[in-house]
């Protein structure tokens, strides 16, 4: 738990001391790797919440859906079709959803524990 | 978790945790900085440029002025050179003649301000002329000016000025279209040239027949010529 801490400090401090500037076209693909991490990370989220985590998936997950979404944006600027649209459009979709299902599970949580406070009670 | 998972297990676990985490909270930061630093480009409009353009001005006038203080020191300097020399002159006779002979020739090079009885000189454009299709018949050119300083010195002027700007032996006089440009000062007509020198050696020589103010009025130039008991001309240094 503090080590997983400590690598996003460590990463959130390279990544504002990183004085790299790349050209605008790619920032595209920066962004949908922003999306698509954290689709991700929502997604081992609510797997947990389900009993359904999986270590491989959550990770292999995690590497391939950036890699996956800047290749699609990248193969999109090539081949003058706007790829990383659908790359936006279907993490998004995700994004909401998995929020969404983490939100009605901690309400339903939250709401049974109630219930079982009032029936003890 | 079906499965309960070992201590090792649990260790490379984490590690590949932080290890995700790192990857995330460098995109992220990363781009953020990024987004930033484009907001600060788009951000570089004309005021930045105007302010810029403000600033150089204000360094050129500083400029202006550490000139002009430094010019003041150096017309000090001189004077104080001067009087040196006429120190010199009443002790020694030999360096007398010399500092004398120095004086006169500072005279002729500019370096001090002058003043004495001369003549002065005014050039004017022509009346327009409406049945004339060239400008150029009518108004005054360089190559009038120096027929007039040429003129002026050949009958034993000792110093010229055009509108107040000291002529030296490395004055250049040129014609830039409509208006004259002596020593990268551009000045328009009418050119009030003043030398100093014997005011009526000088104007009579000006006079003579088929001479320089002939010719200037067969250019259609208007010429006035004023004998003065005291002009004075401030030394080559000051500014314009």
């Amino acid at each position: 738990m503090w080590l997983s801490i400590l690598g996003l400090i460590l990463g959130i401090s390279l990544g504002l001391l990183t004085d790299v500037q790349i050209p605008s076209e790619y920032a595209n693909y920066l962004s949908i790797a922003v999306l698509a991490s954290l689709d991700t990370l929502f997604g081992g989220i609510r797997a947990h919440l389900q009993q359904m985590y999986d270590d491989k998936v959550f990770v292999s997950g995690f590497f391939f859906n950036i890699a996956l979404a800047a290749g699609l944006a990248f193969l999109g600027v090539h081949l003058g079709v706007d790829l990383y649209l659908a790359a936006i459009f279907a993490f998004g979709v995700r994004l909401f959803q998995n929020i969404a299902v983490i939100r009605r599970i901690l309400l339903a949580k939250w709401s049974n524990k109630k219930d079982i406070e009032e029936a003890a009670r | 978790m079906s499965l309960r998972p070992n201590k090792s297990g649990k260790i490379s676990k984490s590690i590949i945790f932080s290890l995700v985490f790192l990857v995330l909270g460098y995109i992220l930061a990363y781009s953020y900085n990024l987004s930033k630093s484009q907001s600060e480009l788009e951000s570089f409009t004309g005021s930045t440029l105007f302010e810029e353009e403000e600033r150089l001005r204000q360094e050129l006038i500083e400029q202006q002025e550490r000139n002009k203080s430094l010019r003041e020191e150096l017309m000090e300097k001189q004077a104080s050179v001067q009087q040196f020399e006429q120190s010199f002159s009443e002790g020694e006779n030999h360096s007398a003649e010399l500092a004398e002979k120095t004086e006169a020739l500072r005279r002729y090079l500019g370096a001090v301000p002058v003043e004495g009885e001369g003549l002065e000189v005014t050039l004017r454009d022509g009346e327009y002329k409406p049945d004339s299709e060239n400008p150029n018949d009518y108004i005054v050119h360089e190559s009038h000016v120096f027929q007039v300083i040429n003129e002026l010195y050949i009958s034993g002027a000792q110093a010229i000025s055009i509108n107040g700007q000291r002529i030296h032996k490395n004055s250049h006089i040129v014609c830039t279209g409509p208006v004259i440009t002596v020593d990268g000062v551009q000045y328009s007509a009418p050119f009030i040239i003043v030398a100093i020198g014997r005011p009526d050696v000088l104007k009579s020589s000006m006079e003579l027949t088929g001479g320089v103010l002939d010719q200037l009025v067969n250019d259609n130039i208007i010429v006035t010529m004023n004998e003065e008991q005291a002009v004075s001309m401030p030394a080559l240094l000051s500014e314009s």
